[in-house]
């Protein structure tokens, strides 16, 4: 074997120098946005506080053995799911979902570490000995670890992040060779669930055409029965469901219909995003110079409304600069899910791939106003201590596997 | 080939295209939005953003029973200093037309030196009008300075009331920090008192102006003509069970006095009356307080900022021998045919315990009467520790009596428990339970509580968890909600208390303690009493309620190194009994203005 000495072939610059930059574009920009604020103008030397400890963590989760990740996968799902209800009982409410653990000055949010616990656990248990991803019961057993957190975190309730879980279950079934009638049997239920809230007629229409479905694929009577039976008590179960979102959340989805109908509500978060990134102009209106943020019209922007920072204060060329970086990141761990040496990491690589993706997407949707209005936090630039930890983690074990993708165990 | 395997070039293929379509819709959209349409954007950015305008809310009124005002508010200029256009050479000038000292607003831009530059101080409240006319004339040379015209605690209304009312104060940052979604830093808060326990009634809710603002935060205009604004909603008028005319001769009988008064309905514990001397003034905390005022109320000896109503404790002397009395009643121990002899003291032990006179031979009601304290030794002997303990905790002693303030002590009642704790398993002697019969020794009480006790002897034992609200008047729902007192009964027999209501009629009716104070037309029973003080000359201590036939007001005196209870208490008590039962004989609404809640907010405007 032809033993490369480089640094490259041991340490994937071209993901860890950009997730470099993203950070210390984060931190400007959050810098930006607190400097002048009455009550949070600490988070700055907050995050470089959380940005030191997530590198070390970082460190230490790229240099075990690769091995600790598929062993370790139940006990750290258990752990995420333990966490999950107990945050239900005993957390601590910010803007009105119960997510957090107070910890000293500091909280920890179990949903971020649960991401590890999900991909882990499902990736895990879909590449596990002669797995068959076609057999009801296998695609059923691979939803229910993928759907339980989903719930939970439904129950906090953030609406984002479970959306997050749903697209990381769905991907990685989908990865593991999944064939057209079992994509079927996953995303139908959730497309009967979605027509049960436009109206009864809608909801039978959705019900009718899964019969046909049914009838096209030719499965026996067992099977296609289960499967209507499933997607009729999804579409009861989501009805259920929809009471359980907040009038905000609700608001939220129609304000992203038409934004203009709330200017003062959700809606007004997200024009006065598109004010800001707009004004940018090609060059930006400067550091610290961006009026939108320097104003602050765009509440808690240093979290969720980031980009638009960027977008205000570094113009056209900035937010380029900063989605060229995450089409590095994607681009290379897309590439090192063809390499990776097992199934396993296979799949560990692609979960971390879609969840920074799914983060990406949303976010920077939202704040282009291409997407809905929903929560979630900007990998690498947002502030939050427990957000930047995972991300970290999660990039540490990808770049684990790089290293290890030439050995043979 | 097989689309269905493990990562196969086809799922690759929709990913990777997935992947390269959102980050070229995303550069598509990013063109479009700061290339393309720049102008328009950077336009809306200048011209027209909406900002809120916050405008404060009234707070609730505050009423006495009768529907009296106690405290109101009146409108008033508040000068303000915003950092970031502030020029700190122009603070001489300032301090001068606001004649404040050298240093003022200096010292107070540091304390809040951690907020946002952005952001007003206010440096002055309830600023004369002669300020803000020179203000006026000067403000093109004053960057950074303005007012804004709020409305503050008006306590022009004939009664103090400082510590029952509370004041407030802008929010501190600590409990900013945890109510961020409700408050504003600058808002005020209620700090203790009433205005504290009832912050949510009386602060009302914020209304919001909605204003077009250029990018140097110009204003250029309402947003949408004013459509989409909203009024400030006033807080919650509250009716108090306070009665001002009770409440004003009190005040005036401790002008010059150290002490406290609380006075109950008997049957419903609705508070009359409610006094802690001396007061503070709390006008001074309107205002933006002063170090000055701070340093004088936290150094006066006096204390003038302790709530001495519901927080002092002291060993409440003789007014607690009825419990005793009680308890021998109850337990079997003594009826009224027992009897003793009393010798001007009570041998224990190697011990003399004295009583003030020799009383010869002393019944139950006599030895209340007269206040014979040979009889309660003997008495609370025969009891022994735990049956006394028990009895004085049935009266609400040692624990709070739940009151809706914040400020409150429960006391101690001394147990065996408590002994052992203090003094070890055998440390303490026998001798210690027998000056607890006559209310000396480690038994503290708080006025509050005594007061409560004595509106349990008002009414045989049934009566109400003490508090100052009876009802409030939501302005939202114009409409009035009545309080329920929560009722309790302390399970005493009603002979036990008939005999020892009776001995407190002879206190102030027959040959007793207090017949210094005995009216022609109003029946008083009641009992004297002297707190023993370590530090001074003795607290003067009177209970007492009136009509003895039907209990309207029960009332607890204590008059700080006053000596006895019938000379220095018991007249002050006479006094605001007269005050409140004559008017209620009379017509109530006599000297009751006929004005609701409701009306009187209209006429505030």
């Amino acid at each position: 074997m032809n033993i490369n000495y480089k640094l490259q072939d041991k340490f994937d610059l071209s993901i860890f120098l950009p997730a470099i930059g993203l950070i210390i574009f984060g931190l400007l920009a959050i810098y930006s946005s607190t400097v002048n604020h009455p009550t949070a103008s600490g988070n700055f030397q907050k995050q470089v506080l959380f940005v030191i400890l997530s590198l070390i963590v970082f460190f230490i989760t790229f240099s075990l053995p690769l091995q600790s990740f598929k062993k370790f996968a139940i006990v750290v799902y258990g752990a995420s799911i333990f966490f999950l209800i107990a945050v239900l009982l005993a957390g601590k409410t910010v803007y009105g979902a119960r997510s957090w653990f107070g910890i000293g000055g500091f909280g920890f949010q179990p949903s971020e570490f649960a991401k590890l616990g999900t991909i882990l656990m499902l990736s895990y248990w879909l590449t596990y000995k002669n797995r068959d991803i076609n057999n009801l019961k296998d695609i059923g057993v691979a939803l229910a670890i993928g759907i339980l957190p989903v719930i939970l975190i439904m129950l906090e309730p953030d609406m984002g992040t479970s959306i997050v879980f749903l697209i990381i279950t769905i991907s990685l079934i989908f990865w593991s060779g999944i064939s057209l009638f079992g994509l079927f049997v996953v995303l139908s239920p959730g497309i009967v669930a979605f027509a049960s809230i436009l109206g009864t007629y809608a909801f039978i229409a959705a019900l009718l055409t899964v019969v046909a479905a049914l009838f096209f694929f030719k499965k026996d009577l067992f099977n296609s029965l289960t499967v209507f039976i499933i997607n009729l008590s999804a579409g009861f179960f989501f009805d259920y469901v929809f009471k359980v979102l907040r009038p905000h959340q609700q608001k939220r989805i129609a304000s992203f219909i038409d934004p203009l109908a709330d200017p003062l509500g959700a809606g007004y978060n997200a024009l006065q995003a598109k004010v800001a990134i707009g004004s940018g102009g090609l060059f930006g209106k400067g550091f610290l110079k961006g009026n939108q943020t320097q104003l602050r019209y765009i509440p808690e922007q240093w979290t969720d409304f980031i980009y638009c920072v960027i977008g205000e204060e570094f113009g056209f060329i900035g937010s380029i600069l900063v989605i060229s970086l995450f089409l590095i990141i994607f681009l290379r761990l897309f590439k090192l899910s063809a390499t990776a040496k097992d199934g396993f990491s296979v799949l560990v690589t692609v979960g971390v791939l879609t969840l920074l993706f799914s983060h990406f997407a949303i976010n920077v949707g939202m704040n282009l106003g291409i997407t809905p209005v929903i929560g979630l936090p900007l990998p690498f630039l947002s502030y939050g201590g427990s957000t930047q930890m995972m991300n970290m983690v999660m990039l540490g074990i990808v770049l684990n596997i790089y290293r290890n993708r030439k050995l043979h165990t | 080939m097989n689309d269905n395997y493990f990562g196969s070039f086809f799922r690759r293929r929709i990913v990777f295209v997935l992947i390269i379509g959102f980050f070229t819709l995303c550069v598509g959209q990013l063109f479009n939005m700061q290339i393309l349409q720049q102008p328009v954007y950077s336009e809306k950015s200048d011209e027209n953003s909406v900002k809120p305008i916050y405008q404060l809310a009234p707070r609730g009124i505050l009423f006495d029973r009768n529907h009296q005002v106690l405290v109101g508010n009146k409108p008033s200029f508040t000068l303000r200093i915003t950092p970031s256009n502030y020029d700190k050479k122009l603070s001489p000038f300032i301090e001068a037309i606001l004649g404040a000292n050298p240093g003022y607003i200096n010292r107070i831009l540091k304390i809040n030196e951690s907020y946002s530059k952005f952001i007003p101080r206010k440096i002055a409240k309830d600023v004369s009008f002669k300020v803000i006319a020179w203000y006026e004339e000067n403000s093109s040379k004053l960057p950074g300075v303005d007012y804004v015209m709020e409305t503050q605690r008006d306590y022009s209304f004939g009664i103090s009331g400082s510590h029952m009312f509370g004041y407030t104060k802008e929010i501190p940052m600590s409990t900013y920090q945890k109510r961020k979604s409700e408050y504003d830093i600058g808002d005020e808060i209620g700090f203790n008192g009433i205005e504290k326990t009832y912050e949510d009634y009386l602060r009302g809710e914020k209304g919001i102006k909605y204003m077009l603002v250029d990018s140097r935060q110009k204003t250029i205009g309402r947003y949408m003509n004013g459509g989409e604004d909203q009024p400030a909603v006033k807080g919650d008028d509250l009716v108090l069970t306070i009665d001002k005319d009770a409440q004003r001769v009190a005040e005036e009988a401790f002008k010059d006095k150290r002490g406290a008064v609380v006075a109950l309905e008997p049957s419903t514990g609705e508070v009359i009356a409610f006094l802690s001397a001396p007061q503070y003034n709390l006008e001074d905390f309107a205002k933006v307080t002063s170090n000055e005022v701070w340093r004088e109320l936290n150094t006066n000896p006096d204390k003038p900022m302790f709530n001495r109503a519901s927080m002092s404790t002291f060993a409440p002397g003789s007014t607690f021998k009825m419990i005793s009395a009680i308890a021998g009643l109850e337990e079997g121990i003594i009826d009224t045919n027992t009897t003793i002899v009393c010798r001007g003291g009570y041998q224990f032990g190697d011990r003399f315990f004295k009583c003030l006179h020799v009383h010869g031979t002393v019944d139950v009601e006599a030895s209340i009467e007269k206040s014979c304290n040979t009889f309660y030794y003997s008495l609370v002997n025969k009891l022994g520790l735990d049956i006394w303990s028990k009895y004085a905790k049935k009266f609400g002693f040692g624990s709070k009596t739940r009151i809706d303030i914040p400020e409150e002590s429960s006391g101690i009642v001394p147990t065996r428990d408590y002994y052992n704790r203090v003094y070890g398993k055998n440390g303490w002697t026998k001798g210690f339970v027998i000056s607890l019969g006559i209310g000396q020794g480690e038994l503290n009480v708080t006025p509050l509580q005594l007061a409560q006790y004595t509106a349990l002897f008002a009414n045989s034992g049934k009566s109400a968890h003490p508090h100052f609200l009876k009802s409030f008047f939501d302005p939202k729902t114009n409409e009035r909600y009545e309080v329920k007192p929560q009722y309790y009964d302390i399970g005493i027999s009603k002979q036990s208390f008939d005999i020892v209501r009776k001995a407190m009629f002879l206190v102030v009716n027959g040959a007793g303690t207090a017949t210094n104070i005995r009216l022609p037309d109003i029946a008083i029973a009641g009992k004297t009493g002297t707190a023993q003080n370590p530090h001074g000359k003795d607290h003067a201590i009177f209970v007492g309620f009136a009509p003895y036939d039907n209990p309207k007001i029960a009332i607890a005196v204590i008059v700080e190194n006053a000596g006895f209870g019938s000379t220095a208490a018991a007249p002050i008590a006479r006094d605001i009994i007269k005050a409140y039962l004559q008017k209620s004989d009379n017509t109530q609404t006599s000297l009751t203005s006929k004005v609701s809640p409701a009306e009187e907010e209209k006429n505030e405007h």
